[in-house]
């Protein structure tokens, strides 16, 4: 019942026409295959160049299927619980205890981005929607196919802001470790949720992802949130993500048609 | 009370808090302020950058043709027939960004929320601070797709005229209205922008509709850009508390 109604939650038309571009810059095998284990490739400044379309990684196949409710869309473990690799589990607040165990107990009704609001961060990063990258000078874009949205991430050296406006998506800026871009979030609302089973982020959270791209076709991307509010120390997961070829980006406008939200009641 | 509709639309966090954030390499006066009417930027290549936050003019948010006489819009007939029951404001609750979905193209030109511009080799990006969407233009030499999945805002391609940037739009879903007067746009509009960027702080865009099922011939508006300096997009998530739809006209 509950993957069920997740994974109603999240459908998307995976089944659209996509559209075929071969993909610029590619290494090949000898064989003529695209070389995913080749270097990562670089800007002209000698940083890794994290430009490309990434999907993260998904080990939800056949859930719907179990359920009787088949979808044609892989999800990560993380979209249903962030903490699903970390064995001792999160380090809850007591508030924040009781409070997961209300919102889970709704069977994810109230999980807001089930209403078609941003996921936030770092549920943008395990969300089954493809993602591109462009890096430029300056700024990182990231053009997500869920809601055609954007997120802007400022590499121009300009500091968090002292009082953001609260938003679902925060404020990021980003700088390099080596061949880490290491970004900052912070600026976030209230009331978040970081995945399907309710675990809170709140006004005082600070999100660091470490993007790291592997080699030409895998990411790392390891987050930390530091939430003293919600929870009692900072903790950290590691993400994957996979570089994915010759197709473009599609819009999926989630209000579009939307039929689910009446039987979340 | 069709105004009061207008303003209940598109009704949005303007006393919210702004970024402030000095854009750089601005070209400024002496007292500091940007001078907009500074040389245009020009990329690595030559051509004009037009990179920078841009916002249009909320004027053609109620008729893109304001600017034009009536019988200078080619409605076919059954277009015509229809914008006059859409004004009629019966059918206020259809419009696309009613329900939170994208305003459409050349729309989001009409509201007073700025866009930002991100001029790439291959690629020009344009963010629109209006439902946070994004909107990708090719310009490394693909063209127009044949068959495209129909979409909100179409698939684009972009070529250079001269100082002029030119982006071909095709593909659209055939679901927004180009205003809320609600002239309509279909499947089989083919959209022209034309950029020209004058100086630093001012952009002409001109927007040729060539939709041959709703209008007998194309048409063509031009409608001025103003640069945004020393500010940053905010989000704006329409289904976040939404009140409207129920106080609107229509099924």
């Amino acid at each position: 019942m509950f993957v069920a109604i997740v994974l109603a939650v999240i459908s998307a038309p995976l089944s659209a026409q996509w559209l075929h571009y071969p993909t610029a810059g590619v290494p090949k095998t000898p064989s003529g295959l695209p070389n995913l284990g080749a270097p990562a490739p670089r800007t002209a400044d000698g940083k890794p160049d994290l430009s490309g379309i990434w999907e993260a990684e998904n080990r939800i196949h056949d859930a719907g299927g179990a359920a009787g409710n088949p979808t044609e869309l892989p999800i990560s473990l993380e979209l249903i619980n962030i903490a699903a690799s970390l064995k001792e589990g999160l380090p809850y607040q007591p508030w924040a205890a009781a409070l997961v165990k209300q919102r889970s107990a709704g069977i994810g009704k109230d999980y807001p981005h089930s209403r078609c609001v941003p996921p936030g961060v770092p549920e943008i990063d395990v969300l089954p929607e493809f993602r591109k990258i462009v890096q430029t000078p300056g700024l990182l874009l990231m053009l997500q196919e869920f809601n055609a949205s954007y997120r802007q991430i400022f590499t121009d050296g300009r500091p968090l802001p002292m009082d953001p406006n609260p938003s679902w998506n925060g404020y990021s800026i980003g700088h390099w470790e080596g061949d880490t871009l290491v970004v900052e979030t912070a600026g976030f609302r209230d009331d978040l949720w970081l995945d399907v089973n309710g675990d809170p982020l709140t006004s005082a959270a600070k999100v660091t992802e470490r993007f790291r791209r592997l080699n030409f076709g895998n990411m790392e991307i390891e987050v930390t949130v530091d939430d003293p509010k919600a929870y009692t120390r900072p903790w950290t997961i590691k993400l994957h993500h996979y570089l994915v070829l010759n197709t473009e980006l599609l819009d999926y406008i989630c209000l579009e048609n939307e039929k689910d939200i009446a039987h979340l009641k | 009370m069709k105004s009061v509709v207008a303003v209940i639309a598109i009704s949005m966090p303007l006393a919210a808090q702004w970024l402030n954030f000095p854009t750089k390499g601005i070209p400024r006066t002496p007292d500091g302020k940007p001078n907009l009417s500074a040389p245009a930027p020009k990329t690595a290549d030559g051509k004009p950058d037009l990179s920078g936050m841009w916002e249009g003019n909320f004027k053609y948010l109620a008729n893109l043709a304001a600017d034009l006489k009536p019988e200078e819009v080619p409605l076919q007939p059954w277009a015509a027939a229809l914008v006059k029951e859409r004004v009629s404001l019966a059918h206020a609750r259809e419009e696309s960004p009613a329900n939170c979905l994208p305003s459409g193209l050349p729309r989001l030109y009409s509201t007073p929320f700025p866009y930002k511009i991100l001029q790439n080799p291959a690629m020009t990006i344009i963010l629109y601070e209006n439902f946070g969407v994004y909107r990708q233009i090719f310009t490394d030499g693909r063209e127009l797709p044949k068959d495209p999945q129909p979409s909100w805002l179409g698939y684009s391609v972009g070529k250079w005229e001269g100082d002029t940037f030119v982006v071909d739009t095709i593909g659209f879903n055939g679901k927004t209205w180009l205003d809320q007067m609600g002239h309509p746009q279909t499947e089989a509009t083919h959209l022209t922008e034309r950029f020209r960027r004058r100086d630093f702080g001012h952009m002409e865009l001109q927007i040729t509709v060539d939709d041959p099922k709703a209008y007998t011939k194309p048409w063509t508006v031009r409608q001025d850009q103003r640069l945004v300096a020393d500010t940053e997009l905010l989000e704006m998530v329409c289904a976040e508390n939404e009140k409207d739809l129920a106080h609107l006209g229509g099924k």
